[in-house]
């Protein structure tokens, strides 16, 4: 599959195309319910734990959005990002490190020439209350600022005031003002509830040119759910089929442990396929996460429990 | 050695507590004599906030579910019926009765088990009204019961004054005067069992000091009495019960399909067949 | 190679004890057949031969019949809330060893682990918790003066849910003050050999159930007893037809539960993902061995292409492999007969014209498989598309109006059930009340509860199990 970053949507999609899209969204809650159960009996043992642990290592966005972040606090991130066990040299290193723009540079500083990327966040994460030209500043402080990646929330007031267009202008807008920088947009489906909602929004976040969609902030209380992701999924596959163009999902909030972390991976698997299973088309965004698949990791390599002070503080 | 007297309390949201206001009464039995609670307007007040939220976690459950925790409280009877036994003898019954009031007891709690996920297909019905119309009729339970136990020595008559309302799925604050010592005993098995906290409160005391307020409470949903009222209580009761159109029931029937009638609520929901 | 394939994680068969050799049950305990005649119950995942297994001959069904009559001396006069316990005593000791049940049933039919451990054992379990409940209450379950149990009765279940066909008839008619004869399947009667065990642990007293294991001939001469007062069959609707005939003018009450054809309508105004779903599970549930399984898909015809495309791709993840691997969706087809059978119809459905689709996988060396099938370009008089085939193979057909689909789903001679799937509530209550089904699922399929009545119109058979309606199979009742 083409490198998400050499992939460009053929414009992006006109509005009155994205209308169309939006039209016949129909989702069946109970129906979804079940195929998430059905897929949560997957028994992934050994080789294919391991696999999948190392998977989700590599997909993880190391997340600190704190108003009490300082530079000291994201140094020690980026480096745990950098090298999750400096026991193991064969757990790979996370896909990125996420902080507010301002701290931006500080992570660079220690990134030089790492894979690991910087992502941020702007157009006042995690609310979105402000009007466009606020949202648009924030977006290129953070650009300047030497962001690789930049996650952005969908305004939320615009969509249950039934303004879906508003809610494609404004990405389109910043899309365009995240030039080549990889743009994920944030739908917090915690406050969109219904799967239809969730639908709707990811299609019109596609259309607008978003290369990745993400579940949401992590600031709310409901954060990510694998019926959500299922949903999500769906809109991805469906925005391929009409475009060609394959998107990126993130999910992020709530995801506390791996065996949770692991039955999102069976979703992207079995509903869009193993190319997706990459960093270039699924991250976690992750906190605790990493620290439970760290130790289960070393749990299936030495077959003994883990505690937590075996690894670095991050 | 000096032996420990136990103490009973109220039982309430799934904790054991002593009356706020302090105050006990005493029930004397044949080997001592037991100070109980004293139920105060504030118990009852804490109670209804508990059985609020008990109302929600029972019926949560799915009904088979609460067949089985109900039908679990059976076992646990039996498997305990001497300490029952014991304490029926306490209250002055013969051996042979005790135990045939326990045997009752058990069959009753089967019997209710039974009911809990059949009971709609007894009271629900579709409805054939002219039109194009699908036209059903589908129970709820009532929500918060406020059910008042006779004054019978009984672990059978006990269980029936909360058993119909429960197994349908509202929540129950049952309150024992004279033969509380039985209700808090059971409380014990209750705590055991996987019922969830505030679906049923057990309490001690006196009815004429909560009357008032139980029969004011707004979310008090239905108040029940299985023991006689004299005729100033029902006047209190109904003047009160109507400010808030709450339902009441004095001496309901306590067996068969006609003992839950009262804790039901009737929904109609109407929808049109075409292309 | 698959970037991320999942390892086998097979549950132990450890757990399970089978005997070389099996006796029949009756009065209360194992004893040995008169019949010297056995068969042989394999693994149709793997050929291995797992028990020997009597086939009751005349003799045996007599004894058992006899022991049934005895027993139901003594049932009719337990009362009706220890009918009951003994009811809830069985539900408890089969959710204490459903993991041995469930891999059991695995090993002897072929389904997957993931669907006797999910599906068939709670739904065994909680149909012994809802007939418990009735025992004690059947005055009040209809409103009629009179309800009296038949006697004995003769069950005759069929091998595509072996325990949980059993649960169906066993416990209904126990709680409702019966006594049974039970003849499980000729390949699948190791789960109700196993039950019979439970029988003994909780003192159900003697002659209340009966087992007696065989074939055909074993079925035949337990409904021509002259000693049984009702027969529930459930199978096939040949044999159906001819219990029906057999059965004649004795004045003996009868239920048959037969075969479907079932039509899943699919509108174009429905949440097509979770149709996929739903038509996915509808056909490939238990290999398609199932009498209810929606076979028929009737897809409106402007959505056509793209339902199949979605429903290709989806088919394309089934997991088709060892019975007791966690991961495995689709198990092994029961028997070598049914394989042969189901390989015949699809022939016959590509001679006549219809386009194959089948997924890509590797199949095992042993055992019974086919995989998941679709046919697409199907004319309504195909085979394919008026038989029952009984296997993991799904036909469409297209309509373009509401009249259309139900004209389609009702051109047959079953009519056990049908799936309706559009988000428009007005019309999946039109469309349900024009379809000739006994069960009709909208939006949803192969949905089932112990409260929930089951039966067939026409040829599929009549009368219902589970639910209010399902006590009148078991009891005369009168005004």
């Amino acid at each position: 599959m083409t490198n998400i970053n050499e992939q460009t949507l053929a414009a992006p999609f006109t509005w009155a195309s994205t209308v169309e899209l939006l039209d016949g969204v129909k989702v069946d809650e109970i129906g979804v319910k079940e195929r998430v159960s059905s897929l949560s009996t997957r028994s992934i043992k050994r080789e294919s734990k391991l696999q999948a642990l190392n998977y989700i290592v590599s997909m993880c966005d190391l997340t600190t959005l704190e108003g009490e972040d300082t530079e000291g606090k994201v140094l020690q991130m980026t480096a745990k990002a950098m090298r999750p066990d400096p026991a193991d040299e064969n757990v790979p290193s996370a896909a990125a490190v996420c902080v507010y723009p301002s701290l931006v540079s500080t992570a660079k500083e220690i990134i030089g020439s790492s894979n690991v990327k910087v992502a941020s966040v702007s157009s006042y994460f995690p609310s979105g209350q402000v009007p466009l030209e606020s949202k648009l500043l924030d977006t290129k402080y953070a650009i300047d600022e030497g962001a690789d990646e930049i996650d952005i929330v969908i305004n939320r007031k615009a969509f249950f005031e039934g303004d879906y267009r508003k809610v494609f202008d404004e990405i389109v807008s910043l899309k365009e003002a995240c030039g080549d920088k990889h743009l994920k947009t944030i739908l917090e489906v915690g406050e969109l509830r219904t799967y239809e909602n969730i639908k709707k929004a990811s299609l019109l976040a596609l259309a607008a040119g978003s290369d990745f969609i993400k579940t949401s902030t992590g600031k709310i209380s409901n954060g990510s759910s694998k019926e959500a992701c299922l949903v999500m999924a769906k809109a991805v596959y469906e925005f391929k089929e009409s475009t060609g163009f394959s998107a990126g999902i993130k999910v992020a909030g709530g995801i506390r442990d791996s065996k949770d972390a692991i039955r999102y991976l069976i979703i992207i698997k079995e509903e869009l396929g193993e190319d997706w299973l990459d960093a270039d088309y699924f991250r976690f965004g992750a906190s605790s996460l990493l620290d439970d698949v760290l130790k289960q990791i070393r749990k299936l390599k030495t077959n003994a429990y883990q505690s937590s002070y075996y690894f670095p503080r991050g | 050695m000096t032996e420990i007297k136990k103490t009973y309390k109220n039982y309430v949201d799934g904790n054991y507590v002593r009356s706020e206001s302090g105050k006990t009464y005493t029930v004397q039995l044949k080997s001592e004599s037991y100070e109980l609670p004293l139920t105060s307007k504030k118990d009852l007040r804490d109670a209804v906030t508990s059985s609020k939220k008990g109302f929600d976690s029972w019926n949560k459950l799915s009904q088979y579910n609460r067949t089985q925790i109900i039908y679990r409280l059976s076992e646990m009877i039996e498997g305990n019926r001497d300490s029952y036994v014991e304490i029926l003898l306490d209250h002055g019954l013969t051996k042979p009765a005790a135990n045939k009031d326990i045997d009752n007891a058990i069959n009753t709690i089967v019997w209710y088990a039974g009911l809990a996920d059949k009971w709609e297909q007894l009271t629900g019905n579709l409805n054939p009204v002219v039109g194009e119309y699908f036209n059903i009729s589908h129970q709820e339970p009532i929500g918060v019961v406020f059910s008042l136990n006779s004054t019978e020595v009984s672990i059978d008559k006990l269980v029936r004054s909360f058993l119909p309302a429960l197994s349908i799925g509202c929540s129950v604050i049952n309150l024992s005067e004279n033969n509380a010592v039985l209700a808090l005993k059971l409380s014990e098995d209750i705590n055991n069992s996987d019922l969830p906290s505030g679906a049923l409160n057990l309490l001690s005391g006196n009815f004429s000091n909560v009357l008032d307020d139980a029969s004011r409470h707004v979310e008090i949903n239905t108040l029940v009495s299985y023991k006689k009222l004299n005729k100033e209580m029902l006047k209190i009761i109904n003047e009160n019960a109507s400010t808030s159109v709450k339902r009441i029931f004095h001496l309901p029937s306590e067996d068969g399909l006609s003992s839950i009638l009262p804790f039901i609520e009737t929904k109609t929901v109407w929808h049109p067949k075409g292309r | 190679m698959d970037k991320w394939e999942y390892a086998e994680s097979i549950e132990s068969d450890s757990i399970v004890s089978i005997q070389s050799k099996y006796g029949h049950f009756i009065d209360g305990k194992f004893s040995t057949p008169n019949s010297k005649n056995y068969l042989k119950t394999v693994s149709p995942s793997t050929e291995e031969v797992l028990a020997s297994i009597s086939i009751g001959n005349e003799k045996d069904v007599d004894k058992a019949v006899n022991s049934a009559k005895e027993g139901f001396k003594i049932w009719s006069k337990t009362a009706p809330s220890e009918r009951a316990k003994y009811l809830y005593k069985l539900a408890r000791l089969i959710q204490e060893r459903s993991r041995e049940f469930a891999v059991l049933e695995s090993m002897d039919g072929g389904k997957p682990i993931k669907e006797s451990r999910d599906f068939d054992l709670p739904q065994v379990a909680s149909n012994f918790f809802y007939f418990a409940g009735w025992a004690d209450k059947l005055d009040i379950s209809w409103g009629t003066k009179e309800m009296k149990p038949y006697g004995v009765v003769g069950q005759i279940i069929p091998w595509n849910f072996p325990l949980l066909m059993l649960a169906w008839k066993v416990a209904p008619a126990l709680a409702t003050g019966n006594t049974v004869v039970l003849k499980p399947a000729e390949t699948t009667p190791l789960t109700a050999l196993l039950f019979a065990e439970l029988c003994e642990e909780v003192g159900l007293p003697k002659g209340v159930f009966n087992l007696v294991t065989g074939d055909g001939t074993t079925g035949a001469e337990l409904v021509n007893h002259e000693g049984i007062s009702k027969i529930a069959f459930t199978g096939s609707t040949s044999v159906g037809k001819y219990i029906q005939n057999a059965v004649g003018e004795r004045d003996i009450g009868l239920t048959l539960e037969l075969g479907g054809k079932a039509a899943n309508i699919v509108y174009n105004d429905a949440a097509l993902d979770q149709a996929v779903e739903g038509v996915v599970n509808g056909i490939f549930f238990n290999q398609g061995h199932v009498c209810c399984a929606g076979s028929r898909l009737l897809l409106q015809e402007d959505i056509h292409d793209e339902f199949i495309n979605k429903l290709e791709k989806r088919m394309q993840t089934l997991r088709v492999g060892n019975p007791l691997d966690k991961n495995t969706d689709i198990g092994a087809i029961n028997s070598k007969e049914q394989l042969e059978k189901i390989t015949s119809l699809v022939n016959d459905g590509v001679n006549d014209g219809g386009e194959l689709f089948q997924i890509e996988c590797e199949l095992p060396s042993t055992g019974y498989w086919y995989k998941p099938s679709l046919f697409t370009n199907v004319q309504p008089s195909y085979n394919i598309a008026r038989e029952e085939i009984f296997g993991p193979v799904l036909t469409t057909l297209t309509f373009r109006t509401p009249e259309e689909a139900v004209e389609i789903a009702n051109n047959t001679e079953y009519g056990l059930s049908a799936g309706i799937w559009t988000e428009k509530g007005s019309k999946i209550l039109w469309t349900a009340d024009r379809l000739d089904a006994g069960v009709i699922w909208a939006n949803t399929f192969n949905k089932f509860d112990p409260s929930s009545p089951f039966g067939g119109y026409k040829e599929s058979g009549f009368g219902r199990e589970g639910g209010r309606h399902g006590l009148l199979s078991y009891l005369k009742v009168r005004s």
